[in-house]
C-alpha cells in the first residue's frame, strides 16, 4: 500500500483527470465570471465537441494529423455554435433573473442532446489515440501513456495562456473589468455586448476542445453531457465561481480526491465529491480562490 | 327449448363484437430505454422486436390479427418506466408488455404488470430479483440471462485457466454487485484453490478508471473478471490498455456484460484489447443453428447494417415467445397466455429456448469466446465462439 | 365578470371527483399524477415565486418524503395515517438542516448548495442498498387500506365499489386540496406578505426589521415539508420509490412546471403540472424526442411568455374583458 511508485501512479492519474476537468470547467468558470451565468449547456458543448471530433476523423480518414485537425475543427465548430446561440438568443435574456438564465441553458441541454441523438444515433463511438501518442513510457516504475503526458502538459499551457491573455492584453483587461463592473465598462465606451459574445465563443471553444480531447480515452455516448456537467460544477464551486486559478486548483483537488479516495473509502466516491462541494459552499461560498460577489 | 334459443341468440350477440375484435391488432407495449447511455442496447432491441412484428404481419399475423408494437422511452429511469408502462396499459390498451432494460426498471414494471394482470416479458434485465420466489407472479417472464447464470458461466470458464489469484472490477450497483457475487461464489465452489485478491467498484458511469486500474495492478492478480458494460467497458479498456493492464494479467481477462459484443469490438476497432475473453447475446459471425444465418441476413437487411446488432435478438426472442404463447392459448387472454408460456419451448434463431414453469425464466445462455483479430473484419471477433448453455447451473 | 367570482378551485376540486366516473382508468391515472405534481410544484413556488429563492434541489425533499412513506409502509408495515404525515415531517426536518446552511447564501450560491445537498441525498439513496434498495429502489409500495371505505359503503350510498387505485385517487384529491388550501392560507397571511417583501427587496425588508434569514428558512422548511407530502403520495402512486426521484433532473422538471404555469400566481404551478403532463402524454405517442419538444417549449416560454401560462391567460383575460366592456 505504501509502495512509493504506486502512490506516484495514483497521484499522476489524479493529475491527468484534473487536467481534463480543468479543460472543461475553465469555460464554465469564464462564462460565470463575466456573464454571471451558470451554463448547464456547457456539458452539452463538451459532448458535441466529442461527436464532432469523431465525425471529422471519419471524414478525413486515418493519418498522422487527422486527430489534431479533428480536435481543432470540432472546437472551432462548437465555438461558432456558441457564438450563434449567444447572438441570436441568449443576449435577449441578460436583463432578466438568474432563474431564466439557468432554465434557458437547461433548455439548450434538452434540445442539443436530442439533436446529437438525431445526428449520431445511440450507438457508442470511439476515437483512437493519435498515432504519435499511442504508446507509453516508464517513469519511476510507473507506466505513463504518452497521451496522458500530452494532457498533463496541455492543461498548464492553456492555464498560462489564459493567464497571459487576462493579465497582459487589452481584451483581457476588459474581461476582468466586465467581471467586476459591467455598467461602468459600458459607459467607458467599451463594446460590452461584443465582449460577451467573445467570452461565450471562447468558453464554447474550450468546452468543445475538452470534448474532442477526451475522445481517445473515453467513449462517446449519449448522456455523457449530464454526467460531466455536475462534475464541472463541483470543480468550479470548489475553486470559486468565476475564479480562473480557482478552477485550476479545484480540478487538482478533485482529481486527487478521486484518485486516493478510492483507496480510503472505495465505495463512497459519488458521495464524497458532493459532500466536498457542500462543505466548500457552507464554509467559503465564493470558493477557495474566488472573491465574494457584491 | 326456450333456454336453448336464448343461448343461441346470446351467442350470436356476443359473436358480433368478438368478430370485430378479431380484426383489431394485438397491441404490445415496449417500454425501453431509448436515450442516454443505455440506448445503445435499447434501440437495437426495439428494432429487433419491430422486425419480428413486421415479418409476422407480412405473413398474416397471429390468429388472423396483426401485431402492433408501441415503443416508449423509459430514459433508463424506473419511475419513468412505470409511468409509460401504465400509460401503455391504460391509454393504449396494450394486451402485453415486452421490455425494460435496467435492473431497476424490470422489477418496477413487474409490479405494474401484476396489478394490471398483463403478461410482461423482460428481454434484457438480468437481476435475480425479477424472478425471485417472493417477487414471482403469474404475469412476469424473462428471456434474458440472469446475473446468476452469467456469473456462473464466466466462473466455469475462468476455472479452466491456470490461475489461482483472481480480481474483479465491476460497476457499483445492483447488476455489477450481483453478477460479481455469483461469479465469486461459483468459482470458489468449483475451484477452491482460487483466491480473490482484489475487488474494485468504480461507480456506474465512471469517466476515469485509471486509479482503479493502478490499484488493481498493485495487487498483482493473475486473472480479472469484469462486468463493465457497453460504453463503460470501452472507456475502461481504452484507459487500461496503454497502462499495460492487459499485458500484466496476460490477457486472462473475462468481460461479461457483453464486453465482446460486435458493437463493442466494432466501435473500438484496433484499440480493442484483443486476446481477452468476453460474452455477447449474439454475434452475426456465429455459425449457430441453421436458422441463425437466415436471421442475420434478414436483420442485416432490416437494419441496413453489414454487421448487425447483437441486441436485436433480445427484442426478437421476446416477441417470438409472446406470439407462440398467443397461438398456443388461442387468444390474448392474459391468464391463458401466461399459462401457455409455462414450459413453452420456442425455436429461436439461436436455437431452442424454454421458459421454465418453475421460475418463468428462459434458459438463455450467452456466447463466450476469446477475442482475436480476423482478416475478414476490421475489428475483433470471438474465436472459437461457444454458446454456454446455463441449464445445469441455473439454480 | 361574474365568471371570475366563481370559487374556481372548489369547482375544479368537485369536477376532479367525477373523473373516475368518466369510465376511463387512464383519466384517473393522469388526474392523480397531475394532482401530486401540482402540490410539488406549488410547494416549490413558495420558495421561487413568493420568496425569490431559486432552488435547484427541491427533488431532495420530494424524494425524502417518498422514501419515508415507502419505508414505513413497506418495511415497517406502518399505516398510511402515520406514514403520510411522517413524510412531511421528515422532509421538513431535512429542509431545516439543509436550509439552515442554504439561506446564508445568496442567489447562485444558494442554487448550487441546494443542488449539492440534493445530490448528497441522491447518492445516499443510490448506495444504501440495505435500507433504500439502492439503485433498484423499492418497488411494490402497498396502497393504504381502503376496507373502511367499503364498510362505509354499506351505510352511505355511492362511496363503495371503486378500484383501489380510484380510492387512492380520491384520497390524493382530498389531501392535495387540503395542502393547497393550507399553502394558500400561508401565502395570504402576513407571513406570506413578508416573504413577498423579501423577494421584492431583501435589503429593505431587513431595514424595516424583518429577520430575513429566519423568514427564508421558514419558507424553505414549509416548501420542503409540502414537497415531502407530495413525495409520500407519489411513491404509492408510482408503485415504487426510486433514486431517480432525487436526481437533479427531477428538480429541473418541477422548476419547468412552475415556470410554465406561471410563478406569479398561486395556481400557476398547478396549471403548469396539468399542461406539462397532458402534453407529455400526447407527445410521447408520436415521437421519442420529448426532450427536444420540452426544450423548445421552454425557450418559447422564456422569450415569449415569461409570466407562464397563468400570466398569459391573465393578460388575455384583461384584454378580452376590456374589449367586452367597450363593446
Amino acid at each position: 500500500m505504501l509502495d512509493p511508485s504506486f502512490l506516484f501512479a495514483q497521484s499522476l492519474s489524479g493529475l491527468t483527470a484534473a487536467m481534463f476537468l480543468f479543460l472543461i470547467a475553465s469555460g464554465l468558470s469564464l462564462v460565470f465570471g463575466v456573464l454571471r451565468v451558470l451554463n448547464f449547456a456547457h456539458g452539452t458543448f463538451y459532448m458535441l465537441g466529442a461527436y464532432s471530433a469523431y465525425q471529422i476523423v471519419l471524414w478525413i480518414g486515418p493519418g498522422p494529423g487527422t486527430f489534431w485537425v479533428a480536435a481543432l475543427g470540432a472546437a472551432l465548430g462548437i465555438a461558432v455554435l456558441g457564438g450563434l446561440i449567444e447572438r441570436l438568443l441568449f443576449r435577449h435574456l441578460y436583463g432578466k433573473e438568474e432563474l431564466y438564465h439557468l432554465l434557458f441553458t437547461y433548455a439548450l441541454v434538452l434540445i442539443l442532446s436530442d439533436a446529437a441523438k438525431i445526428l449520431w444515433g445511440t450507438q457508442q463511438k470511439s476515437v483512437s489515440r493519435p498515432p504519435g501518442l499511442a504508446g507509453a513510457f516508464t517513469l519511476f516504475g510507473v507506466t505513463v501513456p504518452y497521451y496522458n503526458l500530452f494532457i498533463l502538459l496541455l492543461g498548464p499551457a492553456i492555464a498560462l495562456g489564459f493567464w497571459f491573455m487576462l493579465q497582459r492584453t487589452r481584451v483581457g483587461r476588459f474581461i476582468r473589468a466586465a467581471a467586476l463592473d459591467r455598467e461602468t465598462l459600458g459607459t467607458l465606451g467599451v463594446n460590452v455586448s461584443g465582449l460577451y459574445t467573445g467570452v461565450f465563443v471562447l468558453a464554447s471553444f474550450l468546452g468543445g476542445l475538452g470534448g474532442a480531447l477526451v475522445t481517445p480515452v473515453r467513449t462517446i455516448v449519449p448522456g455523457m453531457d449530464t454526467e460531466i456537467i455536475v462534475e464541472a460544477f463541483v470543480v468550479v464551486v470548489i475553486g470559486g465561481l468565476g475564479s480562473f486559478w480557482g478552477t485550476f486548483l479545484g480540478a487538482l483537488i478533485y482529481g486527487q480526491v478521486l484518485s486516493f479516495g478510492i483507496l480510503l473509502f472505495p465505495r463512497f466516491s459519488i458521495f464524497s465529491v458532493f459532500a466536498l462541494m457542500a462543505a466548500v459552499l457552507i464554509l467559503r461560498p465564493w470558493g477557495l480562490l474566488g472573491r465574494p460577489l457584491k | 327449448m326456450v333456454v336453448r334459443a336464448f343461448l343461441v341468440m346470446l351467442a350470436a350477440v356476443l359473436a358480433l363484437p368478438l368478430g370485430a375484435e378479431a380484426q383489431k391488432p394485438i397491441k404490445v407495449g415496449f417500454p425501453m430505454i431509448m436515450s442516454g447511455p443505455g440506448a445503445l442496447f435499447g434501440e437495437p432491441a426495439a428494432k429487433g422486436a419491430q422486425m419480428f412484428v413486421d415479418e409476422i404481419n407480412a405473413k398474416g399475423g397471429v390468429l388472423g390479427r396483426k401485431l402492433e408494437l408501441l415503443v416508449r422511452d423509459t430514459k433508463g429511469n424506473a419511475d419513468e418506466a412505470v409511468r409509460v408502462s401504465r400509460e401503455l396499459i391504460l391509454k393504449e390498451n396494450v394486451d402485453f408488455l415486452v421490455g425494460t432494460l435496467t435492473s431497476a426498471e424490470g422489477p418496477a414494471v413487474s409490479v405494474v404488470a401484476k396489478e394490471n394482470q398483463v403478461v410482461f416479458i423482460a428481454p434484457i434485465p438480468k437481476t435475480d430479483q425479477l424472478t425471485a420466489p417472493d417477487k414471482l407472479h403469474p404475469y412476469v417472464f424473462r428471456v434474458a440471462a440472469t446475473t446468476t447464470m452469467e456469473g456462473r458461466s464466466a466462473a466455469e470458464i475462468v476455472a479452466k485457466w491456470p490461475v489461482t489469484t483472481v480480481a474483479t472490477i465491476s460497476p457499483d450497483y445492483a447488476y455489477g454487485q450481483d453478477v460479481t457475487r455469483a461469479f465469486v461464489e461459483h468459482l470458489k465452489k468449483i475451484k477452491p484453490a482460487v483466491q480473490i485478491v482484489d475487488q474494485q467498484w468504480p461507480k456506474l458511469g465512471e469517466a476515469d478508471y485509471t486509479p482503479f486500474i493502478n490499484a488493481q495492478l498493485a495487487k498483482k492478480p493473475q486473472a480479472v473478471f469484469s462486468s463493465l458494460w457497453g460504453g463503460h467497458f470501452v472507456t475502461f479498456a481504452k484507459q487500461a490498455k496503454p497502462l499495460g493492464y492487459f499485458d500484466a494479467i496476460k490477457y486472462n481477462f473475462i468481460g461479461v456484460g457483453e464486453a465482446a459484443s460486435p458493437e463493442s469490438t466494432k466501435s473500438m476497432g484496433k484499440d480493442y484489447p484483443v486476446g481477452i475473453w468476453g460474452n455477447s447475446y449474439d454475434a452475426f459471425y456465429w455459425e449457430g443453428p441453421p436458422a441463425h444465418k437466415d436471421y442475420v441476413a434478414r436483420l442485416s437487411k432490416y437494419l441496413r447494417d453489414e454487421y448487425p446488432s447483437s441486441w436485436a435478438i433480445q427484442g426478437y426472442i421476446g416477441l417470438q415467445f409472446l406470439t407462440e404463447a398467443i397461438r398456443k392459448a388461442n387468444g390474448t387472454d392474459s391468464d391463458k397466455v401466461s399459462k401457455a408460456l409455462l414450459g413453452l419451448t420456442v425455436d429461436t434463431p439461436i436455437g431452442k429456448q424454454t421458459i421454465r414453469a418453475k421460475d418463468h425464466q428462459a434458459n438463455r445462455g450467452q456466447l463466450y469466446g476469446k477475442t482475436v483479430m480476423d482478416p475478414k473484419y476490421p475489428f475483433a471477433i470471438m474465436k472459437p465462439i461457444e454458446y454456454v448453455d446455463p441449464t445445469k447451473f441455473i439454480d | 365578470m361574474r365568471l371570475r367570482r366563481l370559487p374556481w378551485p372548489l369547482v375544479v376540486l368537485v369536477a376532479a371527483f367525477f373523473v373516475p366516473a368518466l369510465g376511463s382508468r387512464f383519466y384517473t391515472f393522469v388526474a392523480n399524477d397531475v394532482a401530486i405534481w401540482a402540490l410539488f410544484a406549488t410547494s416549490l413556488n413558495l420558495m421561487v415565486g413568493y420568496t425569490g429563492l431559486v432552488s435547484f434541489g427541491h427533488a431532495a425533499y420530494f424524494g425524502i418524503g417518498a422514501y419515508t412513506t415507502g419505508l414505513l409502509m413497506k418495511k415497517a408495515g406502518v399505516s398510511f395515517l402515520l406514514a403520510f404525515p411522517a413524510a412531511g415531517l421528515l422532509a421538513g426536518a431535512f429542509a431545516l438542516v439543509f436550509g439552515f446552511f442554504c439561506v446564508r447564501l445568496t442567489r447562485i450560491y444558494f442554487a448550487m448548495l441546494t443542488l449539492a445537498f440534493a445530490q448528497i441525498v441522491w447518492a445516499i439513496c443510490f448506495k444504501w442498498n440495505e435500507v433504500t434498495g439502492g439503485e433498484q429502489g423499492m418497488p411494490e409500495i402497498p396502497y393504504p387500506s381502503f376496507d373502511w371505505m367499503e364498510g362505509l359503503a354499506a351505510v352511505v350510498p355511492l362511496v363503495g365499489g371503486y378500484r383501489t387505485s380510484e380510492y387512492f385517487y380520491f384520497l390524493t384529491l382530498v389531501l392535495v386540496a387540503a395542502c393547497l388550501w393550507l399553502l394558500h392560507r400561508i401565502v395570504d397571511s402576513p407571513f406570506g406578505r413578508m416573504l413577498t417583501a423579501i423577494r421584492e427587496n431583501a435589503e429593505r425588508a431587513e431595514f424595516i426589521g424583518i429577520n430575513v434569514r429566519r423568514y427564508e428558512l421558514a419558507a424553505f422548511v414549509l416548501a420542503g415539508g409540502f414537497a415531502g407530502l407530495a413525495g409520500g403520495l407519489f411513491g404509492i402512486f408510482n408503485r415504487g420509490v426510486f433514486p431517480d426521484f432525487v436526481y437533479w433532473t427531477k428538480s429541473s422538471e418541477v422548476l419547468i412546471m412552475t415556470l410554465l404555469g406561471g410563478m406569479g400566481s398561486f395556481h400557476g404551478p398547478s396549471l403548469g403540472a396539468l399542461v406539462l403532463i397532458l402534453l407529455n402524454q400526447q407527445i410521447v405517442s408520436y415521437t421519442e424526442y420529448w426532450p427536444l419538444v420540452l426544450g423548445t417549449i421552454l425557450v418559447v416560454l422564456l422569450f415569449g411568455f415569461p409570466g407562464g401560462l397563468a400570466g398569459a391567460a391573465g393578460a388575455l383575460w384583461t384584454r378580452a374583458a376590456g374589449r367586452f366592456r367597450r363593446a
